[in-house]
């Protein structure tokens, strides 16, 4: 009888312990990634694309290494195997294609401009001006004399990117407007669809290299921009008038406790 | 004779209204010597009325349910006329209630109004004090925002360190295992329908006890601002020469309501957020935890005497000792002497006290 609840609360222990273990062991490898991991600690060319990508816009939104070259994250004995859907590094014709999974927009953009045009025969890839790991975030700086030099003349991009200079500080300080309205509580729902919309058709603009389209179709984008800023012009104004409101209302319940006050006075004498 | 004589000639031989006025306001002394913290009681009354009234007017547009509640307030802040107002009173006023109430209580601890017989308006008062806490609590849940789903669920938390029956206290207070719509269903009916009747009752109890002991004298350097009342029969405090409610003291009333009024539209229409952080205007979201949960400013004390110690009931048991101590005060200061200069050891506790609250509340607010 007793060695019989013996046996049976070391069966007991026996499965708690394995809980604990499972538990602990796929607790660490959901919080792990096994790419950053062990490339991480690696001196050199091993152990490089994981300080560069922790630089990257990929890294700001938890997009790891194995969404472009493939594997499991979170077995550390096979993360390279193909049959875990290690690809390794991206041949170049493939680089759009597997940047174009999530990009989808950007790719079609891609593939009709010039440089697109030119993938697989010397022309530019989305790391040559993104970067590969020290990924860098679509922006008007990406256009810069160091980066276009190496495949052709500067002029024609430095054109474009005047062009485009005044619609991006726009669409920016546009954006930092919209955000402090919005945590003001601010309906800003409406505001914030618009200027997604027009960012998105500006960035459209990023793949173009014909300079008057560039202009034409910027322009064109500044306009809903100051419809977009005209709406929180009228708001800001609305709160400059509950200010004044405010003051008066304010002034008025002040003076009425003056008065209350002078009044008292003159009842306690 | 003119319609208002007829009128009141009307009410008065049907109701003897002259004779309430001359009772209750003009015939109603107070002592010669009252000064304005006197008045924050009725401070406190209008701040509860302008809650009632703004929270009738937010009802008429606020949806207690989870999927609507956010964007409810969402509209009522931003479309419905005036609803910015309506919305931003009731928010910042449960703060300057609260605000209010701690003054109130302080300028009684040190003008020693809540000794003998005055035991039951303390005990009241504190316990008004505590309720008022209570639907501030329950009302920042509504607005379904991050803030008010993190912070109750941070506040709901502590209740599982009583010990046994923690776990059920906890799931019993939300509705379920976790901060849910159950939860804003249970928030919404205490915030709404039980807790504004019970304190509306209990203001009605606590000037019940007002108007049977009669007003305290505030307390002087002189013997004779002593406790005399020995305890054997009832005695009302009258107050012969003093001042009468109305038109003399009524009008230091008016005065400090004012004052109140125009602290809470200053902060209404020139610091409208002083009370928000940009999480209150993010929609509650289960599966992301913010950052920097707070609670707000009155129950940072706590939040912080709970992080302290070690383990959670030791820091539950410490403010429930605390409170106790506090609600009983009168049946553990049973001196005569009400002057505060007359009462060093009673001084340094209470302003040791307060100091401590207020650091507590500091360290709590910068870690």
């Amino acid at each position: 009888m007793k060695s019989a609840r013996i046996a049976r609360t070391v069966r007991i222990i026996t499965v708690l312990l394995f809980c604990l273990a499972v538990s602990v062991v796929t607790g660490y490898s959901a919080q792990e990634n096994v790419c950053v991991k062990c490339h991480g600690s690696l001196p050199g060319k091993y152990g490089e694309p994981v300080t560069l990508w922790k630089t990257s816009v990929h890294a700001e939104n938890g997009i790891y290494c194995n969404e472009c070259h493939g594997g499991d994250p979170q077995d550390m004995a096979n993360a390279m195997k193909p049959d875990r859907g290690f690809k390794g590094v991206p041949k170049e014709t493939v680089i759009p294609e597997t940047c174009g999974r999530c990009h989808v927009g950007v790719l079609k953009d891609y593939l009709e401009s010039a440089h697109g045009k030119r993938l697989g025969s010397g022309g530019p890839t989305c790391i040559s001006c993104h970067g590969n790991h020290a990924i860098r975030k679509a922006s008007l700086d990406l256009i810069n004399e160091k980066t276009c030099t190496r495949c052709h003349p500067y002029e024609r991009a430095r054109l474009m990117k005047l062009a485009m200079q005044e619609t991006e500080g726009q669409i920016t300080a546009l954006d930092a407007r919209i955000q402090t309205l919005k945590i003001h509580g601010k309906a800003s729902e409406v505001m914030e669809q618009g200027l997604f919309s027009a960012r998105n058709r500006f960035h459209t603009l990023f793949h173009d290299v014909l300079v008057e389209k560039v202009r034409n179709e910027s322009a064109a984008i500044r306009k809903d921009l100051d419809v977009i800023g005209a709406q929180i012009d009228s708001i800001d104004h609305a709160e400059q008038k509950r200010k004044m409101a405010g003051a008066a209302a304010v002034g008025g319940v002040l003076i009425a406790a003056f008065l209350f006050w002078l009044l008292s006075k003159s009842y306690d004498k | 004779m003119t319609l208002f004589t007829k009128l009141n000639k009307w009410v008065e031989v049907r109701f003897g209204i002259s004779e309430v006025v001359e009772k209750e306001m003009t015939g109603y002394l107070l002592p010669r010597t009252i000064n304005s913290w006197y008045s924050l009681g009725s401070v406190l009354l209008f701040a509860f009325v302008l809650q009632i009234f703004s929270g009738i007017l937010l009802l008429i547009y606020y949806v207690p349910d989870a999927d609507k509640a956010f964007k409810s307030v969402s509209v009522i802040m931003n479309e419905i006329p005036f609803g910015w107002l309506i919305r931003l009173c009731h928010a910042v006023g449960s703060n300057l209630m609260v605000a209010t109430l701690f003054l109130h209580m302080f300028s009684v601890l040190f003008m020693g109004s809540y000794k003998k017989p005055r035991e039951l308006q303390w005990v009241s008062g504190f316990t008004l004090l505590n309720l008022v806490m209570g639907i501030s609590l329950t009302g920042y849940l509504l607005p379904w925002s991050q803030l008010s789903f993190w912070a109750t669920t941070v506040a709901t938390n502590s209740v599982g360190a009583v010990p046994v029956i923690g776990e059920f206290l906890v799931e019993f207070i939300r509705g379920g295992k976790l901060v849910g719509p159950p939860t804003l269903g249970r928030f919404f009916a205490i915030h709404v329908a039980v807790l504004p009747l019970v304190i509306a009752g209990l203001i009605g109890a606590h000037l019940f006890f007002l108007k049977r002991t009669g007003i305290s004298t505030p307390p002087s350097r002189s013997a004779a601002a002593k406790t005399t009342w020995l305890g054997e029969t009832y005695r009302y405090e009258k107050h012969e020469g003093g001042i009468p409610f109305f038109p003399n003291f009524f009008l230091h009333d008016m005065t400090s309501v004012s004052i109140y009024f125009a602290c809470l539209l200053g902060v209404v229409f020139f610091s409208p957020y002083l009370f928000f952080t940009p999480d209150s205007f993010v929609p509650a979201n289960p599966f992301q935890t913010p950052a920097h949960i707070k609670p707000e400013w009155y129950f940072l004390a706590n939040y912080q005497t709970l992080k302290i110690f070690p383990s959670e009931i030791i820091g539950l048991t410490v403010q429930g000792a605390a409170m106790t101590f506090i609600a009983l005060l009168p049946f553990v200061d049973r001196g005569d002497k009400r002057y505060p200069l007359n009462r060093p050891l009673f001084m340094v506790c209470a302003i040791g006290g307060i100091a401590l609250f207020i650091a507590l509340s500091i360290w709590g607010h910068l870690s």
